[in-house]
């Protein structure tokens, strides 16, 4: 067995058992940790089947984002309930192992049947990537999400703007409990704001530039720039404000607007609906729906409708 | 060899998170084992999907980063629907026995 092959091992023994680990850890907080442990070991199983972009979406979106969010919601029950039983109960299912058994079978048989199909001469992938030497993008993820299907693209950003939306509206009034975060006088915490929240802004803007060509993106972007937010609003830098005003509005809706504009502006020139005119028309949607993704991340992270600065 | 371990160790963790959503009464948990199971169909649709030698096909690559960035908004609606249960209710499980006892 030679190293690569040692490798993949590892980490398909390490996916098994911290998933075990996440689903059967009785400490709610434990199990998140182990949750974004396992977002990373699945970046690094990304990154060994060659997929680089999805490694980073991964541990910035799968990992990151997703762990901070669920951290925060367990806070907001800590803060409402301060009693809160740190173990939860298991329910009990007689159910429960027959049908995961079988759900794991399930899964397996279609997967390993699947791969004993060959590929298709004519599968989308290859046609893309065919399509793509006539254009000037070297990354063909970018170039699938936004040249050959970017229909989805575009309603994937819908779809971030309706969770946004669902989440303001499902939210209730707060618990007189859970008051604003307080600010830490801690000396170092500026000092530290001072190098994240530009470092955040650096990467975001070297990861959507880079993605034209290599491993990157909007997305990564986007959720690398909502670091940033998360790190102001953690340290109450930016705090939950009570209305949206036009610059928040704007940028959450600004990678739709643009998509949708450029897309559907193309037809006034002859051209089909979502035939993007060139590279320029990629940047510019791409920025858009960085400030957009980064945002909306942000907004719902810190379960308000806007972020205000912290008052003088 | 790659592709046979992935699809297998991929499919385990399928059965695990079935098993974790299962057995989780706390919401937050069953989120949890929906995100460990979203997670192992992206590995098992990437191997799958092949691929040449310049990586794994791009379609597939870019409908998996569709799904994991949906995956995310997903959960964070449904987290702000557990904060919400939890301000109205108290409790953070939707459980049969819960409705009896309120």
């Amino acid at each position: 067995m030679d190293t690569a092959h040692l490798v993949d091992l590892l980490l398909a023994v390490g996916m098994v058992v911290l998933a075990l680990q996440v689903v059967s850890e009785r400490a709610v907080l434990r199990s998140i940790i182990l949750f974004v442990v396992f977002g990373l070991v699945m970046a690094l199983a990304w990154t060994r089947l060659q997929a680089p972009d999805l490694a980073l979406a991964e541990a910035a979106i799968g990992a990151g984002v997703t762990g901070a969010l669920m951290m925060m919601a367990w806070r907001r029950l800590l803060i409402i309930n301060p009693d809160q039983p740190a173990d939860t109960p298991r329910g009990r299912s007689r159910v429960a192992v027959p049908v995961a058994l079988l759900a794991a079978a399930l899964v397996a048989t279609i997967g390993l049947s699947a791969l004993n199909i060959d590929p298709h001469a004519n599968g989308a992938g290859l046609i893309a990537l065919d399509e793509l030497t006539d254009t000037s993008l070297g990354n063909p993820v970018t170039g699938v999400l936004l040249l050959f299907r970017n229909l989805d693209t575009l309603l994937e950003m819908a779809v971030l703007l309706i969770a946004l939306l669902g989440a303001r509206a499902v939210s209730t009034p707060a618990h007189p409990n859970e008051a604003a975060v307080v600010e830490t006088s801690a000396p170092l915490v500026g000092a530290l704001l001072a190098i994240l929240v530009p470092l955040s802004i650096l990467i975001a803007t070297h990861l959507l530039l880079a993605g034209t060509n290599e491993p990157g993106g909007a997305f990564q972007a986007g959720a690398v720039l909502a670091a940033g937010g998360v790190a102001l609003v953690l340290t109450a830098r930016l705090q939950p404000g009570e209305r949206p005003g036009v610059v928040t509005q704007l940028a959450v809706t600004a990678g739709l607007l643009a998509f949708v504009g450029i897309g559907v502006g193309i037809m006034a020139f002859g051209e089909k609906l979502l035939v993007l005119p060139g590279t320029w028309a990629i940047y510019v949607i791409e920025t858009a729906m960085m400030v957009s993704i980064g945002l909306t991340l942000a907004l719902l992270f810190a379960g308000a409708p806007a972020l205000v600065g912290r008052p003088k | 060899m790659t592709e046979i371990l992935f699809v297998l160790a991929a499919s385990v963790v399928f059965g695990i998170g079935v098993w974790g959503l299962l057995i989780a009464e706390h919401l937050l948990r069953k989120l949890l084992a929906l995100n460990v199971m979203s997670s192992s169909v992206f590995i098992i649709m990437l191997v799958v999907a092949g691929g040449g030698p310049d990586g794994p096909d791009p379609v597939a690559q870019a409908l998996i980063l569709t799904g994991i960035v949906i995956a995310v908004a997903a959960t964070a609606f449904a987290l702000a629907l557990m904060v919400s249960i939890y301000r109205k209710t108290g409790r953070a499980s939707i459980t049969e026995k819960g409705d009896d006892d309120r």
